[in-house]
């Protein structure tokens, strides 16, 4: 991070990272973890944590970049970030490709090729791979980073706004929010007739309040007034933050125990029922806004779980987001295969699981020692010749949003 | 956990996988007690069967009830329900009319009631959707409104129905996510006091028992195999129907 001054905010690592475990087991589908993820009690899900705290740390990385740097050397900063994601998106996407070549014999069954076609793919290769690397074709799976990748080509643009004036941006993004809400605005993907799963144009909104959120964190002095305003408009809105955080919890809790359950009712199903993920339906978004007003109360910085062993994988996880990131997609994809090919019993689900986090904690483990060690001063050992040794530099770290 | 630990259990899960695959064998057309439960009732099919009326009962969805898989509209599941139902009830005169279309979405299926189910005056509406929605990734409030709105208009017209859900396939699971479809039209079933016919399952069942092996096999067998499948699939409609009438 630029700002040598200020330490890393350990809870954007930790929540980031925990929504990338949540992802992972969300991805799985009828895996018994995701009963105690997120979405099992929230009508929210990782996906907002994610796009949130993405937000967030970008606005307060480049941000500072933007201040020490200038505009011209932030926008190339978060362009690049940009193209790290394009690059990861579509070595995923190679990875897909790779899945459904292996499982094209599954299309001798006559009893699907007649209905699922998937084919669209398989049919017309050549179309697929270029709309794809166009962004339009995004397979299962492959929806989350095309947003992500959207909002950091126009974050160059939002930096610099929300620089001067928040307001400015803040309220056209919720204006377009409530648009596609009223009047479902949509994104056209490929193949024909589809649309972008996470509306960037509402989802545009997650992105931009963290983003605005994370600009007031990383000025801290630099705004007297806004920085004394919002613990105070904080402590305001706690009680209605709580409220609506409980009563969402206790409904959105009848629903999946009552899905298990049959006895138990599941409190206003009909009424809030279906709880829209494309478009981000005020009946997610509401509760999660609610939900960051309550983790700015009650969470604190220097929180002394966010420095214990039991944090740091997690911590770790969500520092090294972008990895972590696409070997979930990755290891998700291999574990529903795995489930699908074997069986989908209690044990093996399990085993899937502990195998999938085993081994995005120990990634994320992995590159932090790799950058750390890079990081060091190559230090001057005795063999070395004098002449080199001044040569021995601090590198700085890589954009470590 | 302790990374020797997780080693461990991750050595363990990769030997136990390849075990877990290896199965015994089971008759055909079986399934697990818990997905033969129904708790909803055709009252007006019962009414008939009693007084031993004629009964027209529609099956419209997509490829997978036209059946071309099989070869034949006769091999569908339509008219494997039929013969099913009309051993179980001769007295009383049993028609099962296809009318299944393939790659059509629930909204689509429901476009075509008029024409297609009201008019032929059915008893007992067997709908079958939700494999095309998944695959065009329908926004999932729309699927549902589409499928609420098909069974408002056949409970209004006081005809029984019957959902039948997806059909299951291992190997294009990593490029249609059925699961939120599938529980989508579980769940508009039990708002809606409906029976869904869980196909998904039952073939995830027979996938798993190795039961209809696809694979490596020539075509016609695969035609065959298709055929059997969905002679079980009106089998097994059959059950439900006969508990659900009793």
């Amino acid at each position: 991070m630029a700002a040598p001054t200020k330490s890393r905010d350990l809870r954007l690592d930790f929540f980031r990272g925990v929504a990338l475990i949540f992802i992972f087991a969300d991805h799985i589908p009828g895996n018994v973890l995701s009963y105690f993820t997120l979405q099992a009690v929230a009508f929210y899900d990782a996906a907002e944590v994610f796009i949130f705290i993405s937000g967030f740390t970008a606005a307060l990385v480049y941000g500072q970049r933007l201040i020490a740097k200038g505009a011209l050397y932030a926008t190339a900063q978060i362009w690049r970030r940009a193209w790290q994601l394009y690059v990861a998106h579509v070595f995923l996407f190679v990875i897909f490709i790779g899945e459904v070549s292996y499982t094209v014999k599954a299309f001798h069954n006559p009893m699907y090729n007649e209905e699922t076609r998937v084919a669209d793919f398989l049919v017309q290769p050549h179309v697929a791979v270029v709309k794809a690397l166009l962004l339009e074709f995004q397979p299962t799976f492959l929806d989350i980073l095309p947003l992500y990748i959207l909002m950091m080509l126009i974050f160059p643009a939002i930096l610099l706004m929300i620089s001067r004036r928040p307001m400015l941006v803040l309220v056209p993004s919720l204006l377009l929010y409530l648009a596609v809400q009223v009047f479902g605005l949509s994104v056209p993907a490929y193949p024909e007739g589809r649309t972008w799963y996470f509306n960037p144009l509402a989802w545009q909104f997650v992105f931009v309040s963290g983003a605005v959120l994370g600009q007031i964190a990383a000025r801290g002095q630099d705004l007297p007034r806004l920085t004394r305003d919002l613990p105070r408009l904080t402590r305001a809105l706690l009680p209605w933050a709580l409220m609506v955080v409980c009563a969402a919890v206790v409904v959105r809790l009848t629903w999946t125990i009552g899905g298990v359950w049959s006895e138990v009712p599941r409190l206003f199903f009909k009424q809030l029922w279906p709880v829209d993920k494309s478009d981000l339906s005020p009946i997610r978004l509401v509760p999660f806004l609610a939900t960051v007003v309550l983790a700015a109360a009650w969470v604190r910085r220097d929180a002394k779980f966010l420095a214990s062993r039991a944090a740091r994988p997690f911590v770790l996880c969500g520092r090294q987001s972008l990895e972590v990131f696409c070997l979930g997609v990755v290891l998700s994809a291999l574990g529903h295969f795995i489930l699908a090919e074997y069986d989908n019993e209690l044990l093996m689900q399990v085993a899937v699981n502990a195998i999938g986090i085993g081994a995005m904690l120990l990634t994320a483990k992995m590159i932090d020692w790799y950058k750390r060690m890079d990081r060091e001063p190559v230090m001057a050992a005795a063999a070395t010749p004098r002449t080199q040794r001044s040569e021995g530099v601090i590198r700085r770290d890589e954009a470590a949003e | 956990m302790t990374p020797p630990l997780l080693a461990a259990c991750c050595l363990v899960a990769m030997l136990a996988a390849p075990l877990a695959a290896v199965r015994a064998e089971s008759p055909p057309c079986q399934v697990p007690a818990e997905l033969q439960r129904i708790d909803m009732r055709l009252p007006h099919l019962a009414a008939r069967l009693r007084a031993h009326k004629p009964v027209t009962v529609v099956a419209i969805g997509g490829g997978s009830t036209a059946g071309a898989a099989a070869g034949s509209p006769d091999l569908a599941y339509p008219s494997r329900l039929r013969e099913a139902l009309a051993r179980r009830y001769p007295e009383s005169a049993i028609v099962v009319v296809n009318k299944g279309v393939p790659r059509q979405s629930a909204e689509q299926m429901r476009e075509r009631f008029p024409r297609d189910v009201f008019a032929e005056h059915p008893v007992l509406v067997i709908w079958e959707t939700g494999i095309v929605d998944a695959v065009r990734s329908t926004p999932i409030d729309e699927f549902a409104d589409a499928v609420q709105r098909g069974l408002g208009a056949l409970n209004e017209r006081g005809i029984d129905t019957i959902l039948v859900d997806m059909q299951f396939s291992r190997t294009t699971t990593a490029m249609i996510d059925f699961d939120l479809y599938l529980s989508t039209l579980h769940q508009v079933g039990e708002l809606d006091g409906v029976y869904v016919f869980p196909r998904f399952e039952m073939m995830r069942y027979w996938s798993e028992q190795n039961m209809f092996n696809f694979d490596e096999v020539a075509a016609s067998e695969r035609t065959r195999l298709a055929a059997r499948v969905y002679d079980c699939i009106g089998r097994r409609l059959a059950s439900a129907i006969r508990l659900a009438v009793q």
